[in-house]
């Protein structure tokens, strides 16, 4: 049934649906309405489940950690500080090969404070070893979610379901839900062989020493790359029950002979998506949408790039004094490949900066320039800066500085 | 091959037994077995073994990171037989938190019992403890309380008692080992007005095994503090640590008490109470007390005194025949009728 | 090859294929050693053991173990002076444990429900042994004699068994009953054959004996009057102490004096003195070179203490420290003693010496003095083997020097104590038995006692020691029975005292605290008689088994 829903609101409604036994959640700002529409369920009884209402961020993703070790389905919710306060336990969570679901709502993170969107949150834990979809629009948010649960349990790897803060999490859009039906065909039951049973007392959480950690890390590594067929085959499976698709490992939007593409992730797409239809004056740029970014998509990225001699890669996080972070992977993925692209990467829209239309033309722009710009912060107003701060545009053009 | 003669059935043609079979017919419960890596003589291997046996297997453990996190599980071993999560140093409260909700959740019979050390407890995982009590999860919460960071290196915690040497409280010319007092993490924990928060010491397993049955059997948070010589960290002889922490308790040092909704409900009396001087002697990290300087002096009247405070404190100056008292608590009979 | 699993997990219980065996340095040995009251029983008792089944209540059994040692308890413990008590290390913790009230009540429980004497009929062509004398002595070596599987012929010149027993402690500490009863059913046993009325020298002949029998054992005892005389000088009257007893004995009286003074410090001083109290003396004396028993007293009487502090709560006075100096005669009647105070001193090469004390001289008027300062043998029929010694000098088997002889009790010279007699009468039976090519079966212990500072007291609760009833003083008339015994609340509750010196006692200590699950609890008895078993693949060596072993039966040794 279609139905207009706020952003967290549908999250919470879809996380509803996937039967979780725990949720745990704490209200760190900024902070969504998804936990908060969840303990709502609850208290109406529409939700039977443990809510229970940790005391911080990291004790939310331990408490999920301990259930899920337990037996339980287990989900959280965070964003920005409330991520990076969590950010032990994640790698833990993802060390321990527990799945779980956790939906980030990215934000900026401090300082300054900024309660607003963009992507340095999830950025901060790429590296912990979780999943990690983005998703275009809260339908997607929806259907991802719910995806979400059979990947994690499929693969004994937890994920992280990132959502853009304010953007989607708190805009009211029509939602079509699916039934209880369509997800309890799609999603069965939590089984989690290795959880804590007095039956069978196993110990989890052991040390490895030095002879043995490199194969831990071999096999978390593998796991998360062998994940790419699992989230493709639960999108898939996912659009013969409900007739839509998330994209699978990446969404590939525009015409079949452009010669110059964007690569981006999250709600900014439909904005580039709109922009490209209303500038024809514009070449059409052939819109490239990462929504795994963890396992890195490179062979599918490969794929999609394939007769592009420009790509721009528009970043939503920064990494100071380095390069874009998902231009550098995409660079990467792209390097020695025949008739390579030229890969250019941007920021824009840090700390819920605006992203007009026009954000597309400068993109194309970009893409048409004769000089390379291996990295910028396309939307700096440096007349906001003081003299000393304003750092020519050149000398922050990737590493060269 | 060991072998000890008609010692439990089956036995083989000869009569004998292998000691492995033994151990599999031991009558006590065995959460926890040995083969761990602890110190010779670790209190807190002890303390871990003396809560498992008695809280049975109907039990799941959360453990913070620690001694007894590292010597019981260096993988491929093991010396659980109750299953056991480690996650991380902070959050065992939080993760016993998560198991008690899922079990709840799933309708699984099984108490969880958090354990951790006095830094995770009375330092950096009492955020997540007094979370945890706060929701009155259903945990047995054991604090093995060694009164430094041992695993790291001896470093001072907030349970380190007044004038103890550590690495990072180091006796000196100008220092007499740490300058403030020990955390009354008990009373703060008690504060949260939860069922049951008591001391033990592995001095009195009786005793220690009667409160953690007590609070299995309590639907709710309990806590319980025990107090577990580390013979490294404490600088005493590994066969001593029973007789050190005994002295810790008969000194009126490491009082033994129960607080009910924050209400005192039980002591242990003390039947013949013993100068601090015999427990401080016993282990290095106080030998720089027993220096005949004025500064040191005082530090022993001052550590008496805080002896004396909690004599008062919780009247555990015995008065006469008290079999709960320190005389009395774990007087041994012969054929081990204490553990009937 | 081991392969690294999803997660890292563990298998419950892994850890003990890590063996921290390898770590130790010394280990930990279970060492069992004496108890001291073990040590110190002359009869060779194992208090420790029957105290232990008393405990548990198993009355029947501690008794079956007890006469193991010394198969007359309800005599023993009344009359025995209890070294073991003396050397028990509860005694430096509280009070020692009422053993001897123990092993009483024990021997009246076993008469007053007729326990069986736990001893099978010996073959009908078993050894025949002979053994003369019916006194502690005898009666204990024929007793391990036919535990031993011999038969016996006890050969005893009065018409009851018993010797001293029957014939001259007084019934008030001793009930006659209790004597014949015991010693009675003693001699009932199948295989023992009862020969009263018979007399060596006078009815039978020890070359006789010594031909018919497999062995001989004399156990006759020390009963003639030794001479006593102050510078030559005796009273006409003169009685001796020992005849005196069995006098009141026999016929229920004596020659009752106003004021007597009797000497000597033994238990047949002490008793005479209480019997002339109850025969109805005025002033009853008792003169004596020794002091009061007590600690750090270097020449303490040899009565019982509590024998001594009831004969003075009678009204007995007690002159300590005090010799005989003069009689002072009316014609040969004794009218007066001269004393003087004296004491032992150390002389020039250190030996302690009776130094008198000049001036200390006074005069005691006294109707009757009465020496009590100890009985020499008897050697009518045996004076080829006393070659005129006043006692048998025996190895520490009791053999004499002569085959087939072997002797024991107070015709030895020994102690002087029923219990030790009936030590050297077991010790005796032992040797005729090996002499026989026999298994013995008898087991006596001379290790070195486990030593106090070698036990944790912190274990052991203080309780008062468990006393039975005592008459006061004035309701002791007569024969009546002076001190009362345990009830079997009292006496099970009293043996729970027993510290289990040197033993394991199955306290669970070692088990409950070894951090390395090391130390495995057998359901039976491991082969060294413990209840545990240390697993030296995980025992660290830390020792702290050891150290809170209460009884001192863990040691730790050196790594081999």
């Amino acid at each position: 049934m279609r139905q207009a829903l706020e952003g967290s609101q549908a999250i919470a409604r879809a996380v509803a649906l996937c039967r979780p036994d725990v949720v745990s959640a704490y209200p760190i700002t900024p902070q969504t309405h998804i936990v908060e529409n969840i303990a709502k369920l609850v208290a109406d009884g529409e939700l039977k489940c443990e809510y229970v209402s940790v005391e911080s961020e990291h004790s939310a993703a331990s408490v999920a950690l301990g259930a899920a070790a337990a037996g339980a389905r287990a989900y959280t919710a965070s964003a920005s500080q409330g991520i990076l306060l969590m950010c032990e336990v994640l790698y833990d969570i993802a060390g321990l090969r527990i799945p779980m679901v956790l939906t980030c709502a990215n934000r900026a993170v401090s300082a300054p404070l900024s309660i607003w969107n963009d992507h340095q949150d999830s950025m901060a834990v790429r590296d912990a070893g979780w999943i990690q979809i983005h998703c275009a629009d809260n339908q997607e948010a929806v259907d991802t979610t719910i995806q979400a649960f059979r990947i994690a349990q499929d693969t004994d790897l937890p994920v992280m379901v990132c959502v853009d803060g304010f953007t989607l999490t708190h805009t009211l859009e029509p939602i079509e839900l699916p039934t209880q039906q369509q997800v309890d065909d799609f999603l069965p039951p939590f089984v989690f062989a290795r959880a804590l049973d007095p039956r069978k007392p196993l110990s989890i959480g052991t040390m490895a020493t030095p002879d043995w950690f490199t194969e831990a890390r071999h096999s978390h590594h593998g796991a998360v790359l062998a994940a790419a067929e699992v989230i493709a085959a639960a999108d898939a499976d996912w659009q013969r029950i409900t007739g839509r698709c998330g994209g699978g490992l990446l969404a590939v939007d525009g015409p079949d002979d452009a010669r110059i593409g964007v690569v981006c992730m999250g709600s900014i797409t439909g904005t580039l998506q709109d922009a490209r239809a209303a500038s024809p004056e514009l070449p059409a740029a052939r819109i490239i949408r990462l929504r795994s970014y963890r396992p890195f998509p490179a062979q599918a990225l490969r794929e999609a790039c394939a007769g592009l001699d420009q790509v721009v890669v528009l970043e939503r996080a920064l990494a100071p004094g380095g390069v874009g972070i998902v231009g550098a992977e995409v660079r990467a993925a792209l390097y020695g490949t025949p008739d390579a692209p030229r890969v250019q990467s941007v920021a824009a829209g840090l700390g819920g900066r605006d992203m007009p239309l026009t954000t597309y033309a400068r993109l194309i722009a970009l893409a048409q320039a004769e000089a390379t710009t291996d990295f910028a912060i396309l939307d700096v107003e440096l007349d906001k800066l003081p003299e000393a701060d304003r750092y020519a545009a050149a000398a922050m053009a990737g590493g060269q500085a | 091959m060991s072998t000890i003669t008609n010692a439990g059935a089956p036995t083989r043609a000869d009569g004998t037994i292998s000691l492995t079979e033994l151990r599999e017919q031991q009558p006590r419960f065995q959460g926890f077995v040995g083969g761990h890596r602890a110190c010779v003589g670790c209190g807190q291997a002890l303390a871990a073994r003396l809560v498992t046996e008695a809280a049975g297997p109907d039990v799941a453990v959360a453990n913070a990171t620690g001694c007894l996190e590292v010597f019981s599980t260096a993988w491929p071993d093991s010396a659980w037989r109750v299953p056991w999560l480690h996650s991380l140093f902070e959050n065992a409260g939080a993760i016993a938190s998560g198991m008690e909700a899922a079990y709840k959740a799933r309708g699984v019979s099984a108490k969880v019992l958090a354990f951790a050390g006095d830094g995770g407890t009375f330092d950096i995982g009492f955020q997540s403890l007094s979370g945890m009590i706060e929701r009155n999860h259903n945990v047995l919460y054991v604090c093995y309380d060694n009164e430094a960071y041992m695993n790291t290196g001896i470093q001072r915690s907030s349970s380190t008692p007044h004038a103890a040497a550590t690495t990072t409280s180091p006796a000196g010319r100008e220092r007499l080992g740490k300058r403030h007092m020990k955390k009354d993490i008990l009373q703060i924990v008690a504060a949260h007005h939860m069922p049951y928060a008591a001391t033990a010491s592995v001095a009195y397993p009786s005793d220690l095994r009667k409160k953690v049955r007590r609070a299995m059997e309590i639907e709710g948070t309990t806590f319980l503090l025990v107090h577990s010589p580390c013979p490294l960290g404490w600088r005493h002889d590994g066969a001593k640590s029973v007789e050190v922490a005994r002295l810790a308790v008969t000194t009126g040092l490491v009082p033994i008490i129960e607080l009910e909704r924050g209400s005192l409900t039980g002591s242990m009396p003390i039947r013949e109470p013993r100068p601090v001087v015999d427990y401080l002697r016993a282990q290095g990290r106080f030998e720089h007390l027993f220096v005949d300087t004025p500064a040191a002096r005082e530090e022993l009247e001052h550590i008496q005194a805080l002896a004396n405070y909690n004599m008062e404190r919780y009247q555990l100056r015995g008065s006469g025949h008290d079999a709960r008292d320190t005389a009395g608590a774990d007087t041994v009979r012969r054929g081990g009728v204490r553990w009937a | 090859m081991k392969q690294y699993p999803r997660g890292g997990i563990a298998e419950p219980g892994a850890s003990l294929d890590y063996h921290t065996g390898s770590w130790r340095l010394q280990r930990p040995v279970h060492v069992h050693q004496a108890a001291p009251c073990h040590h110190a029983c002359p009869a060779g008792e194992d208090a420790q053991a029957y105290l232990a089944l008393v405990e548990q209540g198993r009355m029947q059994a501690a008794w079956e173990s007890l006469v193991t040692a010394n198969p007359l308890p309800a005599i023993t413990g009344r009359v025995c002076p209890h070294p073991c008590e003396s050397a028990c290390n509860r005694g430096q913790y509280d009070e020692a444990v009422s053993i001897h009230g123990i092993e009483r009540f024990l021997g009246d429980e076993a008469i007053r429900q007729g326990w069986a004497y736990p001893v099978a009929p010996p073959p009908a062509d078993a050894p025949v042994v002979a053994v003369v004398g019916a006194g502690p002595a005898g009666l204990s070596c024929a007793w391990h004699l036919l535990r031993a599987g011999l038969r016996v012929d006890v050969f005893e010149a009065e018409s009851e068994p018993g010797g001293i027993c029957a014939t001259a402690i007084p019934g008030y500490r001793l009930p006659p009953d209790t004597v014949a009863l015991e010693c009675g059913r003693l001699m009932a046993l199948d295989g023992i054959e009862f020969r009263p009325g018979q007399r060596l020298g006078r009815d039978i002949q020890l070359h006789e004996l010594r031909q018919q029998y497999a062995a001989v054992f004399l156990g006759v005892g020390a009963q003639q009057a030794r001479p006593w005389s102050i510078d030559g000088v005796t009273p006409g009257d003169l009685h001796d102490g020992l005849a005196l007893l069995q006098e009141w004995k026999r016929v229920g009286q004596i020659p009752v004096p106003e004021r007597v003074a009797v000497v000597g410090g033994g238990n047949t001083a002490v008793d005479l003195c209480r019997v002339f109290k109850r025969a109805g003396a005025k002033r009853v004396m008792l003169v004596t070179h020794s002091g009061m028993p007590g600690p750090g007293v270097p020449d303490p009487m040899r009565a019982l203490p509590r024998e001594l502090a009831q004969a003075q709560e009678e009204g007995v006075e007690v002159l300590t420290h005090r010799g005989v100096r003069r009689l002072v005669l009316r014609g040969e009647k004794a009218v007066g003693i001269e004393t003087v105070h004296m004491k032992k001193l150390p002389d020039a090469e250190g030996r302690l010496r009776r130094v008198a004390f000049e001036g200390t001289e006074s005069l005691l008027h006294v109707d009757m003095i009465v020496p009590a300062t100890g009985q020499d043998v008897d050697g009518r029929g045996f004076e080829e083997l006393l070659k005129g010694s006043a006692a048998l000098a025996i190895a520490a088997d009791g053999a004499i020097g002569t085959p087939g002889v072997y002797a024991g009790g107070d015709v030895t010279g020994n102690a002087g104590t029923v219990t030790a007699a009936v030590g050297q009468g077991r010790r005796a039976a032992a040797a005729i038995v090996r002499s026989l090519q026999r298994e013995a079966g008898i087991d006596w212990t001379d290790a070195a006692p486990v030593a106090f500072a070698a036990l944790n007291t912190e274990y052991y609760e203080p309780m008062r020691r468990h006393h039975g009833a005592v008459l006061p003083p004035a309701e002791r008339e007569g024969e009546l029975e002076v001190e009362q015994g345990f009830d079997p609340a009292a006496a099970q509750a009293e043996a729970g005292r027993c510290l289990s010196c040197g033993n394991c006692m199955a306290c669970d200590n070692c088990y409950t605290l070894c951090p390395d699950t090391a130390v495995l609890k057998t359901r039976d008895l491991a082969e060294d008689g413990s209840h545990y078993v240390f697993d030296y693949e995980y025992c660290k060596g830390c020792g702290l088994c050891a150290n809170e072993c209460p009884t001192g039966y863990i040691q730790m040794v050196v790594e081999p």
